[in-house]
């Protein structure tokens, strides 16, 4: 399993590195810079800024600076946020998705697995209709207008939970709502798939001849082995959440890494784009290795290979 | 009576008309699809432009506006038929550059096999390693925040799926006899690909662009919304519930119409997704509300074996 940890981080350096060169080269052939804004500034105070942040020198070279700041961990300085390192910036912002994506991820594992598990045991039956329906619907339903509907059903009609920013435990309530929906769909239909396989299965015939009750051969037999797909979605479901949380964040006014990038790119703020897209990536990258190590853990038979 | 030969088209709209949500879907999607293109040849399909403005500003929906007004005062029912054209024609669009891309793409991955397979396939995963919408955002500010620009992004980061179906279909289809025999005939690669391997990928294909329809129009109402996708004048079912987003407050109907109809074209092109995979896999039983759905030969040779009870059968 080190070896396989090691392997990963290793082949992570050239990804991130290919990764941090075409969002590099991409921010910069964009049309307009940071400092063509709404606000005209003159000319030689634009000059300075640009001196300031290295943007007067020609592009390879402004890459090579970038490169060897990135390998000592520093992502640079924000335009906009004037004083702020991006560090700075990212160190706020990043908990602050974190504590919003572990709270949808929760909740859409907590709905979804039950949804689907229930849905494969009574195949073809009314509830399997029913929790299929409504899985199809949550992965159709965009995740604004899940959103739109509780800010309007919570917060302007009932007026019961609070609908913008980031302060208390209250506040999490409807954005991490919005989060999970679709992974939860997502799951439901996946762990429907997995437990039905698995149900077919010579050895849960067994385990039920044996006189196993049924829920007990569900729970005990078939849902530990039906999960080693389901734990292999992690990655996807990891980019579901971050996509998400693009839009829930910008929804809810939360100070978060998906808001600060849609900011960015209006902006212009190259670091900050930079930054952003880098820690996305090296998340897609943890999660994507934590599901190989995940896998070996459940199947030993991995190893072999 | 089922239709005699099981592989073609008829066969397959004969298992699909057996799943009602599929087939309702099909009809749904029939629908948008007819109202989106007599839009595009200018049939006046409601008694407003979509451009024409009025006195009557932020109306709910009455009798002469069906679905209210803006604050511009325009006809929200016209301008979401207005907004069928382009949000049906990019979910479509992209569904047929994330066919070609993938498609050769896979196909080459594939058939070569090896160092190519392996170095194609990490490219893949470079092409994985990145949020969807951040790519999207990153192309569309690149080329234009116009349609062509909203087209080629979305088509960049929805044809990964497609190559990776496409090679491992490949890969398990090189070592079926038929192949072998067409190689030891002496047919050229390129035959073997296209006529041999391709038609035989074809099914689980169709299935992967189903879906990516409906992600395809998802991603681009999203990235609308967010303000980062098409821009005035451009008119979307996205760039319509954005400009709604901003008056929820107090207008509701204006978010709430064309998320609607987002949802439901998006539901029935999954709905339609999942019921040709089954469709096109004889292997799977049919179910339906309560019902497990045969045709009558598969129904005669299960109660041969009498492997399961038979809740009901349909005809």
């Amino acid at each position: 399993m080190l070896s396989l940890i090691f392997k990963r981080i290793l082949l992570a350096i050239p990804v991130l590195w290919i990764v941090a060169s075409i969002t590099f080269m991409l921010v910069r052939i964009v049309p307009g810079g940071p400092f063509e804004g709404d606000k005209a500034l003159p000319p030689e105070i634009v000059a300075n800024l640009k001196a300031k942040y290295h943007l007067d020198r020609p592009v390879p070279e402004q890459y090579m600076l970038y490169m060897q700041r990135l390998t000592q961990g520093d992502l640079g300085l924000s335009y906009k946020y004037i004083g702020r390192t991006v560090n700075d910036i990212l160190g706020d912002a990043f908990p602050i998705s974190l504590q919003l994506g572990i709270a949808g991820l929760l909740l859409a594992v907590a709905i979804g697995v039950p949804l689907g598990t229930v849905a494969a045991v009574k195949r073809g039956s009314a509830a399997d209709f029913g929790a299929m329906f409504m899985s199809t619907a949550g992965i159709s339903v965009p995740s604004f207008v899940i959103g739109a509907l509780l800010i309007f059903i919570f917060g302007i009609w009932l007026k019961i939970l609070p609908v913008a920013l980031w302060e208390s435990w209250r506040h999490m309530i409807l954005p991490a709502i919005t989060l999970a929906v679709s992974p939860a769909a997502y799951l439901a239909r996946l762990t429907r798939a997995s437990v039905m396989e698995i149900l077919e299965k010579d050895w849960v015939r067994t385990a039920r001849s044996k006189g196993l009750s049924g829920d007990k051969t569900v729970v005990k037999h078939v849902l530990r082995n039906a999960l080693i797909p389901i734990a292999t979605v992690l990655g996807p479901l990891t980019a579901i959440l971050v996509t998400g949380s693009f839009v829930v964040e910008y929804m809810y006014a939360i100070p978060g890494m998906g808001r600060f990038f849609i900011t960015a790119v209006g902006n212009r703020d190259y670091d900050l784009i930079m930054g952003t897209t880098l820690v996305f990536a090296v998340l897609l990258i943890i999660a994507n290795t934590i599901v190989d190590i995940v896998y070996l853990i459940l199947d030993p038979r991995m190893q072999v290979n | 009576m089922a239709p005699k030969n099981k592989a073609g088209i008829g066969y397959i709209w004969y298992r699909l008309r057996m799943i009602k949500t599929a087939y309702g879907a099909f009809w749904v999607i029939a629908a948008i699809c007819l109202v989106a293109s007599l839009s595009a040849s200018q049939f006046p399909l409601t008694h407003y432009q979509y451009y024409q403005t009025s006195e009557d500003l932020l109306l709910g929906p009455c009798a002469s506006h069906w679905m209210g007004t803006d604050e511009l005062g325009r006809d929200l029912l016209a301008r979401i038929i207005y907004g069928s054209q382009l949000s049906i024609s990019i979910g479509i669009t992209t569904a047929f550059i994330a066919f070609f891309i993938g498609t050769i793409y896979g196909a080459i991955a594939g058939y070569c096999g090896g160092k190519i397979d392996n170095l194609l396939m990490r490219g893949v995963d470079i092409a994985y390693a990145l949020p969807d919408l951040l790519v999207m955002i990153l192309i569309g500010v690149l080329i234009g925040r116009g349609t062509s620009g909203i087209l080629i992004a979305l088509g960049l980061v929805s044809w990964m799926g497609t190559a990776r179906l496409v090679r491992a279909q490949f890969l398990q289809l090189q070592h079926e006899e038929f192949v072998e025999a067409a190689r030891a005939a002496g047919q050229s690669g390129l035959i073997i690909v296209l006529k041999h391997l391709l038609p035989n990928a074809m099914g689980p294909i169709i299935v992967a662009l189903t879906f990516t329809v409906p992600s395809a129009i998802l991603s681009e109402s999203t990235l609308s919304f967010i303000g980062l996708g098409l821009s005035p004048p451009a008119c979307s079912w996205g760039t319509l519930a954005s400009d709604g987003w901003r008056s929820l407050r107090g207008h509701p109907h204006l978010i709430l119409f064309p998320s609607f109809f987002i949802f439901m074209t998006v539901l029935s092109f999954n709905f339609l997704g999942d019921g040709l995979r089954d469709a096109l896999d004889p292997r799977t039983r049919l179910f339906n509300y309560g019902k497990i759905v045969q045709d009558p030969e598969e129904k005669a040779e299960a109660e041969g074996e009498k492997t399961e009870p038979q809740l009901a059968s349909k005809e």
